[in-house]
């Protein structure tokens, strides 16, 4: 089994060689492209589950291994000892194996859909689709085996110029291009600051290692124990800011307040493209890299205190917003926002394996939503509004009843997948919160949106398949073939069936050992000795408390949860699951119009560009136009006009140049006279 | 021989400061040319007389290489007369005044 390892690399290499051959070639293959980028993922998906068979049968049952130096200097480190390397490497640890597998499967069965999705759709372009396509999974595959800090980096940047490469695919149009490049640049945004991060760790600890004796994470557990100082701060703030920074891009990429305001534009993209973007690839890619580097932030409650709150506030804000979406994408869009703040909410107290599992969860069921609003799309013949859907239950069974399953993880309604991963985070939340009363506030908003979950979840499933048919194409919608049903069979099946991986709830009430994420987390089936649950779990600073006993607490959130989940749900299914369902929203008066602009933020942030930021790069450019090139300018005009003057000694009249120079000589005698002391 | 080397300095002083009178105050190229001359020879003067006073050739032998430089400079700076008596009708040096700025 360990000798499997060494197949490693080609997990990402096989997409990276789809993406040539669809760049090359693809205009001349039968399916342009799709083809090689369908076997590429297939074979990802084959070594994945092998890494994954290798990781749990192993005798070390973990890989890491560096492939490729490129560049080693001297030690650098304000503590480290050993020179600093910047190194391309493998690190797989079941943390990594379980992503693998998730990425893969997601981009196969994009892949797939996109068949009929795009191709028999008569889309051109198509090539640079799946080259995009192929480029993407080649990144994000590349980044969550990284063993760096430094190359999880290089890949970051990657995967966001491919959402923007793709989010961007219809660039004839004039929303497409500005989407594309709003995601970029907010992205950007806070991967400048993930940058200062890297930098300042690089510099700090002299190493960017995840994992092993040498790594970053064993370096400040270290430097905090010894109590000493990095760079005129305690170790442990330092530890916080670094950390901070880093979240940065984890903010930005993973669509947290106050960066999200790019995912939701990101629509503008084709549906596989934001099944891919918000499953598996570039949205998890943020809350990978805490999960990745969750060591560091243990050593730090004012960083997972943040985090906490952040991903708190983000669910329930991004929540709210996505209940007056009229637009089936815009609902996922914002739900997405909403669910990867419940992961950091989870990681944030302490809970690394919830905080996973909802990652894994959401990856399946946030995927087949995507895939299935895609299939509505097919069906309603491109037609995104879901007031002009409704009654597609019984034209699209298939359709309606895997989009089913997902909506009812989504909303975390017992015993889909969702439920089990939501209220886990809830549950470790609660518990936290009892003795911190900021993470109580997270916890409470997480609750909150809970209902707000329940409500947009059924909203669009009511709106779209329920009632009757409100226009033409809704009464007589296109037919849609195995190529989207089979992914939405298959990803319907794990988003029912994925929850039990870890019943923690139920493992608890009968003292049954079936939470098996825990235990593959923990290292139980292989794994390295840091890189668990457990030294995690201890490393976390925070106390936990409990209502009663454990169980009592635990059943309580979860019931709590679930009764607000279906609350919800019967709230929508009250207002709007009837044969014709009419608008509710104006009876929200002028919180409607709140919620409709998305609470301001883009134009509070289109203020910041052009109201701040342009006027004071105005103001720079001034500065720099009058000072900086007045007196570069000024040096020149000077030498110009002292030449002018200088220049008329120059007659053409030898006598005078003779003279000249005998003054000159004289003159120099005499100087040379004084400082030599001829005349004392 | 007995002069002492004072009285060589003096005469050679004396051969320098006509020649730079010579050159700030004459006109003529060719008169300009014979005060270059003198110069040169004032500073041979010099070399022999100081080669002479340290007992030491190699002064000696420097004028010697100063006389063949000098003959070659007088070669050439009469041929740059004659071009300008050719192209001005005149060896007024204050004449060509057209090389400058």
């Amino acid at each position: 089994m360990e000798g499997l390892f060494d197949y490693a690399p080609a997990i990402a290499l096989f997409p990276l060689a789809a993406f040539v051959i669809a760049l090359a070639f693809g205009p001349k293959l039968p399916k342009k492209g799709a083809i090689p980028g369908i076997v590429a993922t297939g074979g990802s998906l084959l070594l994945s589950l092998a890494m994954l068979a290798a990781v749990a049968g192993g005798e070390e049952g973990y890989y890491h291994e560096t492939l490729f130096t490129w560049a080693a200097g001297d030690a650098a480190g304000e503590i480290g000892t050993d020179a600093i390397e910047f190194t391309f490497g493998i690190l797989i640890d079941p943390l990594a194996a379980l992503m693998l597998v998730i990425v893969s499967l997601v981009a196969f069965l994009v892949h797939v859909f996109s068949l009929e999705y795009m191709n028999a759709e008569g889309e051109t372009g198509l090539p640079r689709y799946y080259a995009g396509l192929g480029l993407f999974t080649f990144s994000m595959l590349a980044f969550v085996y990284a063993d760096n800090l430094l190359m999880a980096f290089m890949f970051f940047e990657l995967v966001g110029l491919c959402s923007f490469l793709l989010i961007g695919f219809w660039f004839r149009t004039r929303s497409a291009p500005s989407a594309a490049k709003k995601a970029f640049l907010v992205t950007r945004f806070g991967d400048y600051f993930f940058l200062i991060g890297v930098v300042a760790i690089a510099a700090t600890f002299g190493t960017v290692q995840f994992a092993g004796e040498d790594s970053f994470v064993a370096a400040a557990a270290a430097a905090i124990d010894d109590g000493g100082q990095l760079f005129g701060f305690d170790a442990e703030t330092w530890v916080t800011i670094t950390g901070l920074l880093v979240l940065g891009g984890v903010i930005g990429k993973s669509a947290q307040f106050p960066l999200h305001t790019w995912l939701p534009d990101a629509m503008e993209g084709p549906t596989t493209v934001s099944a891919l973007i918000h499953a598996a690839t570039m949205v998890a890619a943020g809350v990978y890299l805490v999960a990745r580097m969750f060591g560091y932030y243990a050593l730090s409650p004012t960083a997972l205190a943040i985090i906490a709150f952040v991903g708190g506030f983000t669910a329930l804000f991004a929540a709210t917003m996505g209940v007056v979406k009229d637009d089936i994408k815009q609902v996922l869009a914002y739900s997405t926002i909403s669910q990867y703040g419940y992961m950091m909410l989870g990681l944030g107290v302490g809970g690394y394996v919830a905080g996973v599992f909802h990652l894994m969860n959401h990856a399946f069921f946030k995927a087949l939503l995507f895939l299935g609003s895609g299939a509505v799309i097919v069906l309603m013949h491109h037609e995104q509004d879901m007031w002009k859907m409704g009654g597609l239950k019984d034209k699209a069974p298939v359709t309606y009843y895997t989009f089913l399953a997902g909506a009812l993880a989504l909303a975390g309604i017992v015993p889909f997948s969702g439920f089990w991963s939501k209220d886990e985070i809830l549950y470790d939340a609660l518990i936290v919160g009892l003795e911190q009363p900021l993470i109580m506030a997270a916890y409470a908003m997480g609750l909150i949106a809970v209902f707000f979950t329940g409500f947009y979840t059924f909203r669009m499933v009511f709106l779209t398949f329920h009632g009757e048919p409100r226009t033409e194409t809704a009464e007589d919608p296109h037919s849609v073939g195995w190529a989207i049903k089979a992914p939405l069979l298959v990803l319907g099946v794990l988003a029912t069936v994925a929850g039990l991986a870890n019943l923690a709830p139920v493992a608890k009430l009968t003292g049954a050992e079936i939470s098996f994420l825990e235990y593959w987390l923990d290292g139980e089936y292989g794994g390295l000795e840091a890189l668990t649950y457990h030294s995690y779990h201890e490393t976390v600073p925070f106390e936990e408390g409990a209502i009663g006993s454990e169980t009592t607490t635990m059943l309580l959130g979860a019931g709590l949860s679930l009764g607000l989940a279906l609350a919800g749900a019967f709230t929508a299914h009250a207002l709007y699951n009837v044969p014709s369902p009419t608008r509710h929203t104006e009876k929200l008066g002028g919180a409607y119009d709140v919620l409709r602009s998305n609470y301001y933020q883009d134009e509070y942030q289109v203020w910041l560009a052009e109201g701040l930021t342009l006027p004071v790069a105005r103001a720079a450019d001034r500065f720099d136009q009058t000072v900086i090139d007045g007196a570069v300018d000024g040096v020149s005009s000077v030498s110009l006009f002292g030449g002018d003057r200088v220049k008329r000694i120059q007659s053409g009249i030898v006598t005078n140049y003779a003279a000249l120079l005998v003054a000159g000589f004289i003159a120099l005698l005499i100087v040379l006279g004084f400082l030599g002391g001829w005349f004392l | 021989m007995d002069v002492p080397i004072e009285y060589f300095v003096l005469l050679s002083m004396a051969l320098f400061s006509i020649g730079l009178f010579g050159i700030l105050t004459r006109r003529n190229a060719l008169l300009f040319l014979m005060s270059v001359e003198i110069m040169v020879n004032a500073a041979n003067v010099n070399l022999i007389a100081f080669a002479f006073y340290h007992g030491n050739l190699t002064g000696q032998v420097f004028a010697l290489f100063a006389m063949a430089l000098a003959a070659a400079e007088v070669a050439i700076g009469l041929g740059i007369v004659l071009v300008l008596y050719r192209n001005f009708r005149d060896v007024d040096v204050t004449v060509p005044t057209t090389m400058r700025w």
